[in-house]
């Protein structure tokens, strides 16, 4: 009982100095100032196409009513998820074996290294017609934008570790299993985090431009029929909601890894 | 005797040489790559070819890549796994892409090949380049003016999490034709890139640096031209290596969603001929491209930081 309320009471403290410092208002203005500019473009003319902020403020509860647009969250994000968890299974059983043996690297890595450079979208066709249904073809593209940040950031987290460390652990008669979980894994933990909150804001872009291709639901979808029968608000709800997306996986990987690895330094 | 005293004068001066130029991307490896070279020159004349084919690492490399185009080969052509009978085979690829008259129309002797290359080469070099003239100064001013950091930045953070593509009806809806709406959308995700490293390379700079600015008397240009932007450059240059990378990543998009020509188009349309040769051909042009033109930076980077020591950018 007393931790809640200390801890409220600490967001509470955290809330209030943000709101008395001036850094908070002069953003805010920042801010305003955008959507003030965007508002008096609209009014004079400048802007045809593009509603007004205040034209989107009053179409978006509409279009969140609107039956099936948390489906699309739904949909869009068991994608993301699915695509992005087999690519981080794999990418760290592959670079944990690399990080142990140079010879495996040897053979592999390269092979990697002459993929990389494929944007993930140019997958998309090879992916249609290998994989039986469109649900497993943008889960395959998610895996190859996430695969290759995270197992990047692997082989940098295990290459950073300081050679002491290991030598130590030889000189004390270490195990490999006891390697692994001493030197190897904590040395490598907060780059492969670094990868991770990388490879899910790369999935989501992914998945968005997958769905607009070959798709019949989700968010990149919803956008994309927005514009294909002329709705503003549609489209600005689409971008909005991806980016909010995006945002709050980065935001949520980015946490899980301060906790999974609180002795990183940043 | 004086030849014997010779000798290694001119070996460390020639290390020398090559030891700044490696600039900060250069690792140890590399160069103790190069001094293994350097030593095995003295013995046996071997061309570097020769000793990289001698290198065991290289001999791995070649072998994994031996056996990936084996696997690919047996799956899609000898076996003819289920599924696998949809990709194409290897040796279809090679064939296409070197024959004088393709199959399907695309390969190195066709000038079609070349208009594509030429097209999405020119949009990504163009949202590039905008990007950057448009990315640095604003990450300058960013960087350096708490006020107008504090201002505008907000503005930027609203907008950079939304994924390029979803730009793309946007784009569409608001910009005429379609070139400007694919380079808008090549050009947003490196634009984001290059502000935010140029912002972080103005915050590297050490304090010490303004103050002897200040107490030298510069003036403001001074400032700029002779402490924050020599100062950022290493930044900015990590910045336009991960933009020129995006760029590439939102072409293909664009081209495939709303493009009528260009690599991305190439591909996508291939899959609609049913031409599926000119996929792979597709994205092993988009693969040579990207990595050509992020060593393009990386280069560019190294000669004009040859100053740098190798400590300082550790990335």
């Amino acid at each position: 009982m007393s931790t809640t309320l200390s801890g409220s009471s600490l967001v509470w403290a955290r809330w209030s100095r943000r709101l008395t410092s001036p850094v908070f208002w002069q953003g805010l203005m920042g801010v305003f100032t955008f959507f003030l500019v965007w508002q008096i473009a609209r009014w004079i003319g400048w802007l045809t196409v593009i509603p007004s902020p205040i034209e989107l403020a009053a179409g978006v509860p509409e279009e969140i009513a609107r039956q099936g647009y948390w489906q699309n969250w739904v949909d869009s994000s068991r994608r993301v998820f699915a695509g992005f968890a087999i690519a981080a299974g794999l990418a760290i059983v592959l670079g944990v074996a690399m990080g142990m043996s140079e010879r495996f690297r040897a053979l592999t890595f390269p092979l990697f290294e002459i993929m990389r450079p494929i944007p993930p979208l140019a997958w998309l066709p090879l992916a249609i017609l290998f994989w039986p249904s469109s649900e497993a073809t943008m889960i395959s593209l998610t895996f190859v934008g996430a695969f290759f940040p995270i197992l990047l950031n692997i082989l940098v987290g295990i290459d950073k570790i300081d050679p002491r460390y290991k030598q130590a652990a030889l000189s004390l008669g270490s195990s490999r299993g006891a390697m692994f979980r001493r030197v190897m894994m904590p040395g490598a933990l907060p780059s492969l985090f670094t990868g991770l909150s990388i490879a899910i804001g790369i999935t989501w872009e992914v998945v968005i431009a997958a769905e607009m291709a070959s798709g019949t639901n989700g968010l990149g979808y919803m956008t994309w029929d927005s514009y294909m029968t002329h709705s503003m608000v549609g489209i600005v709800l689409g971008m909005l909601s991806i980016g909010i997306a995006g945002m709050a996986s980065s935001w949520v990987m980015r946490k899980i890894g301060d906790n999974a690895a609180p002795w990183r330094r940043i | 005797m004086s030849v014997s005293q010779l000798a290694p004068a001119k070996d460390s001066a020639r290390y020398q040489q090559t030891g700044p130029g490696m600039g900060p991307a250069g690792t140890d490896d590399r160069e103790a790559a190069l001094l293994s070279a350097f030593a095995e020159g003295h013995h046996g004349h071997s061309s570097r070819f020769q000793r990289l084919v001698r290198n065991q690492n290289t001999q791995f490399a070649i072998i994994g890549f031996v056996a990936f185009l084996l696997v690919w080969h047996l799956t899609t052509d000898v076996f003819t796994l289920p599924r696998f009978n949809f990709l194409p085979a290897p040796i279809d690829i090679f064939s296409d892409w070197v024959s004088t008259d393709p199959k399907y129309g695309v390969s190195l002797f066709t000038p079609i090949y070349y208009e594509h290359i030429f097209v999405s080469v020119r949009r990504v070099l163009l949202s590039f380049f905008i990007a950057v003239a448009a990315g640095v100064p604003l990450g300058i001013l960013l960087g350096w003016s708490r006020t107008f950091y504090n201002f505008v930045f907000p503005i930027v953070e609203l907008l950079r999490p939304i994924p390029p593509l979803a730009w793309v009806p946007f784009a569409v809806l608001l910009l005429p034709g379609v070139e400007s709406s694919v380079v808008f959308v090549t050009l947003l995700a490196a634009f984001f890139a290059t502000v935010l490293n140029t912002v972080l390379g103005v915050w590297s700079i050490g304090e010490d640096y303004f103050r002897a600015a200040h107490c030298l008397g510069y003036r403001r240009v001074d400032v700029l031209m002779r402490i924050i932007v020599p100062g950022a450059m290493p930044f900015v240059f990590t910045g336009l290596q991960i933009a020129m990378g995006v760029s590439w990543f939102s072409l293909v998009g664009g081209e495939m969603i709303a493009g009528r020509s260009g690599l991305g188009f190439l591909i996508f349309d291939a899959y609609m001929q049913v031409a599926l040769p000119n996929i792979v051909i597709g994205m092993i042009t988009l693969g040579i491209l990207g990595y050509l033109s992020s060593a393009g930076i990386r280069y560019v980077g190294k000669r004009l930081m040859a100053w740098q020591e190798k400590g300082r950018a550790g990335h």
